[in-house]
């Protein structure tokens, strides 16, 4: 207790001093969790609209159809698996589809599209295709037999609102699929994920694939995104016991290139982040020394009357400890509504960004786990770092000299 | 004097590769048309055979000459209609639900027909074995082997074919089809043999690629015309491949 006394006190023996410090501190703290809030705040926009826009949070596969597709890798007891998701409480919602490449026809024209069978409002429910609707109108039964394209294939094949789409692809029973379906929607833009998607809806694109009710794929979406990876274990576990082939993979494993891409580039911004918080303790360290060298002939009295050095270094890092622990208080009652504004209202760009279909007009911050622990421990790793040197030094000091030095 | 003996051993040489190559070639001239006569026709069943699926399907087979042929889906009903024309080097398919008629084009010569394990080269190039392959005979009691090696100008996925042809019944019994490496890529069987207006003929044709582990197809002859009246050149038009029935 003793020497937290003595060091509250040598805080304010030279307050402007101390003030000068603790401002770089909280500054450094300030900036460094604003910085973390702003990238997890990225991050976690472009995670929202590349899982909403398509891939969602899970995706359930037969064996390794993510992998190796082929259109007779189906998931066939449906009944089964969605009973599975529905008993899963962290599941907010599922939707199936079926999927085939395909050539696309109309007039003389003809390019290579990808063909997706949507259930119209479960997939309304896991993605954003509905926004993504621009003309034409979104299927309002389930059994529609007309087709969505994207805008990509609108414009390669000419085609609008009203004109014929044929198709041609192979059946899952060998069979060439062929058919022709009336456009009724363009969807997206042409920078959109699925400009090169005719969307057919669920029951025709079985009809059209000779898949009878199978399905090769369930979208999920959960509750709390960032847990998504605990939820696919669990729910692989619990359809494991029932069809063992069946695989469960979250958006990470799905794409894990853009994965990959996000985490290299957040450890980037951490390591600058580090650098950046290492140059603001320099200052520290600085005003550490200082305080070390000019009482020098304190410490040399301290160590007369009977003090040992281990006693010494406990109060330099009691000293830094309090000044920093102080700083990051008076730093979150500033940062409480920095990030409060910068979560929910954050930064208007000049001019609105269309990201496949879909527009973007604000950049957000993110409050993760990550962006609020991260600058403290960088901070408080950093004091102990600095308080080192001066705290060797400090100790070292012996009656004798200290008495020899002014 | 050694000269002449000299001479003598080439022209002997050169007369029997020439005598043995000509054989091979009228041996393969000959079983290349037991199926199509001068013109044919016939109906078919195919039946493909996968580790996923099992697809039977019926279909009407229309030939001319080396140049021309014309195949028509008649069952399942889902692909009824569905028709392909072979006109000299061409290919085309037609598929009556889109109404569109689809050239072949080489890069898809490889491709599977109507999703069985033949080609479409093997529709398109079958007539073309003896000109385009060199020929090498050798002969068993039974059997003749006939190693079929393509020419330098050829335009072939296959490395060599070899064609094992019955001595006694004069009908073929299987082609072994080989990659560039030598590897054994895929086996055509002939058997069940039938009387076919009075010619004695293999039914079945078996396709089974060596390469695909469960696959393979089956064409049974259910019935085959030869010369029939009405097959001529414009029933191997573009206007007939449209045409509804």
């Amino acid at each position: 207790m003793m020497l937290f006394k003595l060091a509250f006190r040598n805080i304010l023996r030279q307050r402007r001093r101390s003030l000068l410090t603790g401002l770089t501190i909280v500054g450094g703290f300030v900036l460094c969790t604003f910085t973390f809030s702003l990238i997890e705040g990225a991050w976690g926009n472009a995670v929202d609209f590349y899982t909403l826009d398509s891939i969602g949070h899970i995706q359930v596969h037969w064996a390794d159809y993510e992998r190796k597709p082929k259109v007779h890798k189906t998931i066939n007891d449906r009944r089964l698996v969605e009973q599975t998701f529905s008993a899963n409480d962290d599941v907010q919602a599922f939707a199936p589809r079926v999927y085939s490449p395909a050539l696309a026809y109309a007039g003389t024209k003809t390019i290579p599209v990808t063909v997706i069978g949507v259930d119209p409002d479960l997939e309304a429910k896991v993605s954003r295709l509905k926004e993504k609707t621009k003309i034409g109108q979104y299927y309002n039964n389930a059994h529609m037999r007309t087709a969505m394209i994207g805008a990509g294939i609108a414009k390669s094949l000419a085609i609008d609102v009203g004109d014929e789409i044929a198709l041609i692809s192979q059946g899952a029973d060998g069979s060439i699929a062929n058919d022709l379906y009336p456009v009724t929607a363009i969807v997206g833009n042409k920078s959109s994920t699925d400009s090169r998607v005719v969307y057919l809806s669920l029951t025709t694109a079985q009809e059209f694939l000779s898949l009878g009710e199978s399905v090769h794929e369930y979208v999920l979406l959960v509750r709390a995104p960032n847990d998504n990876e605990v939820v696919a274990k669990a729910l692989e576990t619990a359809l494991h016991l029932k069809i063992p082939e069946i695989t469960v993979s979250p958006w990470q494993v799905i794409d894990e290139t853009f994965y990959r891409t996000m985490q290299s580039d957040k450890r980037a911004n951490r390591f600058i982040l580090g650098i950046l918080i290492f140059i603001i303790f320099i200052g520290v360290l600085n005003t550490v020394l200082m305080s070390v060298l000019e009482r020098t002939r304190e410490f040399g009295v301290i160590r007369a009357i009977g003090s040992r050095p281990s006693t010494i270094v406990q109060l330099i890092f009691i000293e830094t400890m309090m000044l920093t622990t102080l700083c990051l208080l008076v730093s979150i009652i500033l940062l409480v509504p920095i990030l409060a504004w910068l979560v929910n209202v954050g930064f208007s760009l000049p001019e609105p960004v269309d990201l496949g279909g879909m527009t973007f007009s604000q950049i957000r911050g993110g409050v993760t786990p990550l962006a609020l622990l991260a600058p403290v421990a960088y901070i408080y790793s950093f004091t102990v770092l600095v308080t080192i040197l001066p705290a060797i030094r400090a100790a070292s000091v012996t009656p004798k000299t200290a008495m020899g030095s002014h | 004097m050694q000269f002449l003996l000299i001479c003598l051993l080439f022209i002997t040489t050169t007369s029997f590769a020439d005598d043995s190559t000509k054989q091979a070639t009228d041996i393969i001239t000959e079983m290349e048309k037991l199926y199509r006569g001068n013109a044919s026709r016939s109906t078919l069943t195919m039946t493909i055979q996968t580790p996923n699926f099992e697809r039977h399907l019926t279909m009407t087979g229309e030939s001319m000459g080396q140049d021309y042929g014309f195949f028509r889906i008649l069952s399942p009903k889902k692909d009824r209609g569905i028709a392909t024309l072979k006109r000299e080097k061409e290919m085309w398919n037609y598929f009556p639900k889109i109404n569109k008629v689809i050239k072949v084009p080489p890069s898809m010569m490889t491709g599977s027909w109507m999703g069985s394990d033949f080609t479409n080269d093997d529709l398109l190039r079958e007539s073309e074995l003896v000109e385009a392959y060199d020929l090498e005979l050798e002969e068993t009691d039974t059997q003749y082997v006939i190693m079929l090696t393509p020419r330098e100008d050829t335009v072939t996925v296959w490395g060599k074919i070899e064609y094992v042809v019955d001595k006694k019944e004069m009908l073929p019994l299987s082609q072994t089809f080989y990659n560039e490496r030598g590897v054994k890529i895929r086996v055509m069987k002939f058997g069940e043999i039938t009387q076919f207006e009075g010619v004695r003929l293999p039914s079945s044709i078996t396709v089974t690629p060596l390469n695909k582990q469960g696959h393979s197809t089956a064409i049974v002859y259910d019935n085959l015309d030869f010369d029939p009246d009405n097959i001529s050149e414009q029933t191997f038009t573009l206007r007939n491949l449209k045409s509804r029935f």
